[in-house]
């Protein structure tokens, strides 16, 4: 249950780091942040059924739940790609505007 | 008023979505198992591959590696896109350097940096094809290897010398190998078709008795793909050649 809660403080953290921070870096760093918290929890799921790794070795049963990792294995990729892409555009931004606050991008760009 | 108003929006957010995601993070459902029973039983046989995870991304559902391999092309495209046109990220801070380093292509260096990254890159590469080879048997795989040898790159593009430059880290070599990579994938991909199986079926499967060969081709493949490109990423937003 404690694991559950820590992850579920980590999601809460990423989501108010995109909500309530200006730093457009900071607001990308909270969205790997939301992304490691489902990773995490996808995981855990997994984990609950079994306690061997998936690798099927001489007389290993009972091993975990291997969709979830292979599942979970997609969504850190495509996290890795997603990261990449919005520091990119974030760095577009501040060589455009020359800042990385949200509100003085916002101020600049708009009129 | 205590807190900063526009502070108060946010914390109503973050309330609404903690109420809707409390119950699933807290979610006490069991597990269905009847995936892992009869992956247990049949997935070493079927795919032959014992990390069953590579059996499931390279073997049942090897269409969604096929799209993430497309996404993580798109995202490459999209980063050299952006990057190309704003400049590199760091091109910009030579002051960052080796006392008395004149060179253009030296600065961002320390001795730290000149005694480390250089000598390890080679030894993160070689650790990474490990990871890649071997991911069929034990932890590991076309992914987690090619992040490996991604990070092999950047170290090698840290710490080469001037003149001394690997050709593992110009951006064109990188994304030739790359497009090289998702081509052999596709080409892959159709082969179990002249076996008389559908796309991405295992054409190795009747023939012969190590049907593995083919999860290790693909994870050699997709190792490849992968660590060029998040290689080439990495290095367009070093701003090296």
């Amino acid at each position: 249950m404690i694991e559950r809660l820590i992850l579920f403080l980590l999601f809460l953290l990423g989501f108010w780091g995109i909500l309530a921070k200006r730093n457009v870096i900071k607001k990308i760093i909270s969205l790997n942040l939301i992304n490691s918290a489902v990773v995490i929890l996808f995981v855990l799921e997994g984990s609950r059924i079994g306690d061997n790794v998936p690798i099927m070795e001489e007389g290993i049963s009972r091993v975990v739940d291997p969709v979830p990792q292979a599942l979970m294995l997609t969504a850190i990729v495509i996290g890795v790609c997603v990261t990449a892409l919005s520091l990119a555009l974030a760095f577009r931004l501040y060589k455009a505007t020359g800042t990385f606050h949200i509100d003085e991008i916002r101020e600049k760009v708009g009129k | 008023m205590l807190m900063k108003r526009s502070l108060i929006l946010p914390f109503f957010s973050l309330f609404l979505v903690a109420a809707v995601t409390l119950p699933v993070f807290l979610d006490e459902t069991a597990w269905p198992e009847s995936s892992r029973n009869y992956l247990e039983a049949e997935g070493v046989r079927e795919s032959g591959a014992r990390n069953l995870v590579s059996a499931i991304y390279l073997g049942y559902r090897a269409f969604d590696t096929l799209g993430e391999t497309i996404v993580l092309l798109v995202a490459v495209t999209g980063t050299i896109g952006i990057l190309k046109k704003a400049g590199a990220v760091l091109e910009e801070q030579p002051d960052f350097a080796l006392p008395g380093e004149k060179r253009q292509s030296n600065f961002m260096r320390t001795h730290l940096l000149e005694t480390v990254t250089g000598k390890l890159g080679p030894i993160v590469l070689l650790f990474g094809f490990y990871v890649m080879l071997y991911g069929h048997l034990s932890p590991g795989g076309g992914f987690q290897g090619g992040v490996v040898v991604a990070s092999g790159i950047v170290f090698l593009a840290l710490g080469n010398r001037g003149d001394a430059k690997s050709h593992l880290v110009r951006q064109d070599v990188l994304g030739r190998i790359e497009a090289l990579a998702f081509f052999l994938l596709l080409l892959v991909s159709i082969s179990g078709i002249f076996t008389g199986g559908g796309f991405l079926d295992n054409p190795l499967k009747q023939y012969t008795s190590m049907p593995a060969a083919f999860i290790v081709l693909l994870n050699i493949i997709i190792g490849l793909k992968v660590g060029a490109g998040i290689g080439v990423m990495c290095i367009i937003m070093l701003g090296k050649e």
